[in-house]
């Protein structure tokens, strides 16, 4: 194999692919809809309901519908207003109609019930058109305390103590190789699905481009022309270098614009992340960089090597997008595999994942994230990815010289089998 | 002149599933000459040069390709215009000839250099910065050519050129592969045009069925058949020319007609009956065309496969019984 063929086409590959408006579009997209991502889903999760929300209050008998309304009034988060305190004795259904109907008109946002209870004092329940995580956490606490204020009335304890309590979080640290840091699951999650997610979609766009390249070539016979002149191992190293290369250039420029983001624009963010408790150093940590250049790089050449050989052996584009897809599972079990991984990143299946090459770039990459594994199994991870690349590699050299050239019909898992025995 | 060859095949085998594409199959294509390589649609031709240039490993047989027994390591010394043709369509086309020149092994600056010069050539420099899909296909094809030939091989194998190209362009492709050739570049033609090789190829190898039919220099092959055809130009009644003693075959096209003289008649004589019967305005006594000896030999050929099939039929017959 000659590096300077390999080197000449990986080069007009690679200046193909930056040209390309569908580089360029991606270079601007992801990162937009990163950032939309990053500022919307703490908001989803933390619930981005109405600012403003009008509750009514049916008391069944238990007198602790005035105590509740004063809690609820005080409330400041979504700001709660509200509009009447009922005493009422009849909580079927039908006597709760004319709220719902009010609820649907949206002149109520919802209204709380509270049943009498012979331990607790009372039970509430919610009826909305629409709830979230955070006014739940609200609404719970007003009742809590409403009925706890009530239950230590005239025991000696102190109400205010209790109230304090209640409002307390258990903040987490995150303990590991690195040491403490802040914030927990919820960080540690979400930063995980954005990384994973940007590694897959890297991988499989990247990937699936040089598929269709292949393809297209092959359909047009430039190939004959091609391998008339470098050697099918050439061509597939230079083909998936030069993909690789664009690939690393596109994440060169994201990463850079991070930095500049960071250098520049870090402190008005840092006002914005303050409240939802988000950190974005999370995303930006050197460490976490090398390793997703690692782990994208050698990902990419894993499944770009599978998806070349089953470009080579397609005759058409139509062909390709049906039989891309076995190439692509495994990639999408390592997405899902890798949110496990992210829930439970030192759990025995975890660990055993990361180790398998078709796994190791996504789930590996969520587990440094979450929790840093021992740096030796990070690199065994790496050298039995790398190995597998070569795998792949040597396999793809042995089908392609001759799958490339089949014309008209596709050829058979036993014809592959051939291939791969005569080469 | 030298005596040694460019290109050997030696007992060549190529075999997709059951068909043997290419059989046994010897040819030597001379240093320096124009080499056709002729056979009718399906009979071997691409394959053949595929195994020759190593894009096929060989079945059974050998290639002395430019002296060596592997092709792939002389690849930057041979040029190839495959049949079916492409270029990356999205490229420019200056670049799309200087790739392909730097993969044949020129520098990067030498490429460059010669696109260009090639553009010019080609009287395409003023497009040099467009497209390539934004090219009629002539001129993509006149291209093509360039890069087939830009890193100044010792060898360039043209299968079927002329492809559907204009006369003009035909004519500017023919020069060019003179040019070549004048160069003193080896040049296998692959057609199934005859009046092409008829007027270029110094010598032939005709296949059918990936057998070798017919091999050797065009004029001998000729001169081996004598001046035994008769072009006539004559007046006359329609079917007049037919039963004419001494005569094997006629071509008759109403004002003109070639005639096939049987081996060892007397062309007097057959003037004569001509003179009885028709009007004769010219009568040349010629060798035969290599068309005519095109479809005399491929004839002969499938008639043969044709006898051994209906054979292979009525034993498959009497098996069943």
């Amino acid at each position: 194999m000659s590096f300077q063929q390999v080197y000449k086409v990986a080069r007009r590959e690679y200046i193909a692919r930056v040209r390309n408006k569908a580089f360029i579009i991606m270079t601007i997209m992801v990162p937009a809809f990163m950032g939309i991502y990053i500022a919307v889903l703490p908001l989803l999760f933390e619930g981005a309901g109405k600012e403003e929300l009008k509750i009514s209050i049916l008391d069944g008998e238990t007198g602790l519908g005035g105590s509740l309304a004063e809690r609820l009034e005080s409330v400041s988060s979504p700001r709660l207003e509200v509009a009447e305190n009922l005493i009422v004795t009849d909580l079927t259904d039908e006597a709760r109609q004319p709220f719902n109907a009010r609820v649907l008109q949206e002149q109520l946002d919802g209204y709380i019930v509270l049943a009498p209870d012979p331990e607790i004092l009372a039970t509430a329940r919610f009826y909305a058109r629409e709830s979230n995580p955070n006014l739940i956490r609200r609404l719970e606490l007003a009742v809590h305390t409403t009925l706890l204020t009530e239950i230590l009335d005239g025991s000696g304890v102190d109400v205010d103590r209790v109230k304090k309590v209640q409002r307390s979080d258990v903040e987490i640290v995150t303990v590991s190789s690195e040491g403490e840091e802040e914030g927990g699951f919820e960080v540690a999650f979400f930063s995980t699905i954005a990384l994973t997610m940007l590694l897959y979609m890297a991988v499989l766009i990247n990937g699936q481009g040089m598929a269709m390249a292949i393809v297209e070539e092959k359909s047009s016979r430039l190939i004959e022309v091609i391998l008339g002149a470098v050697t099918a191992a050439e061509f597939m190293a230079g083909k998936i270098l030069g993909v690789l290369g664009s690939g690393l250039t596109q994440l060169g420029i994201w990463i850079g614009g991070a930095l500049i983001m960071v250098l520049f624009a870090l402190p008005a963010m840092a006002m914005g992340t303050a409240e939802t408790g988000f950190d974005l150093s999370s995303f930006l940590s050197f460490n976490l960089l090398f390793y997703f250049a690692i782990f994208f790089a050698l990902g990419y050449l894993l499944y770009s090597t599978l998806f070349a050989i089953v470009a080579a052996t397609c005759t058409s584009t139509e062909e390709l997008s049906q039989s891309l897809f076995p190439a692509m599972l495994p990639i999408i079990i390592a997405l899902f595999a890798s949110m496990f991984a992210a829930i439970s990143p030192s759990a025995l299946a975890t660990r055993v994942l990361s180790l398998i090459p078709l796994f190791t770039p996504l789930v590996m990459l969520a587990r440094v994230n979450v929790l840093m594994p021992p740096l030796w199994e990070i690199w065994l991870g790496i050298i039995l990815l790398a190995l597998g690349s070569l795998g792949a590699a040597w396999l793809a050299a042995k089908v392609f010289r001759f799958a490339l050239l089949m014309q008209g019909k596709r050829p058979s898992f036993k014809d592959i089998a051939r291939m791969i025995r005569a080469a | 002149m030298s005596n040694t060859a460019s290109l050997i095949c030696h007992q060549l085998v190529k075999v997709f599933d059951t068909t043997r594409a290419v059989d046994s199959l010897d040819l030597s294509v001379p240093q320096g000459k124009i080499f056709g390589l002729l056979g009718p649609n399906g009979s071997g031709k691409t394959t053949t040069i595929r195994v020759a240039l190593g894009i096929y490993l060989p079945d059974g047989g050998s290639v002395q390709l430019l002296g060596s027994s592997d092709p792939l390591a002389v690849r930057h010394r041979v040029g190839y215009l495959p049949e079916e043709r492409g270029l990356y369509a999205k490229m420019k086309v200056q670049e799309q000839l200087a790739f392909l020149a730097s993969i044949r092994g020129l520098s990067s600056h030498e490429s460059n250099k010669r696109a260009a010069q090639w553009l010019e050539r080609l009287e395409l420099a003023e497009r040099a910065k467009a497209l390539t899909r934004d090219l009629s296909k002539g001129m993509q094809q006149k291209i093509q050519f360039a890069s087939a030939v830009i890193h100044d091989p010792e060898l360039v194998v043209l299968d079927e050129p002329f492809t559907g190209l204009d006369p003009i362009n035909t004519r500017l492709l023919k020069e060019l592969i003179l040019e070549q050739s004048r160069k003193g570049t080896s040049i296998v033609l692959s057609t199934h045009r005859m009046e092409q090789v008829e007027a270029m190829c110094e010598s032939i190898c005709l296949i059918s069925d990936g057998k070798p039919v017919l091999s050797g220099r065009l004029a001998e092959i000729k001169a081996g058949y004598g001046k035994n055809t008769v072009t006539l130009e004559y007046g006359g009644e329609p079917g007049a020319l037919d039963g004419i003693p001494g005569v094997l075959d006629v071509r008759d096209s109403g004002r003109e007609a070639r005639l096939q003289l049987e081996k060892g008649s007397d062309s007097q004589q057959v003037l004569k009956a001509l003179v009885d019967r028709v009007e004769v305005r010219s009568f040349r006594l010629e060798e035969p065309h290599i068309e005519e000896i095109y479809v005399e030999k491929v004839g002969a050929a499938k008639a043969a496969r044709q006898q051994m099939g209906s054979q292979q039929g009525l034993q498959a017959q009497e098996a069943s019984q």
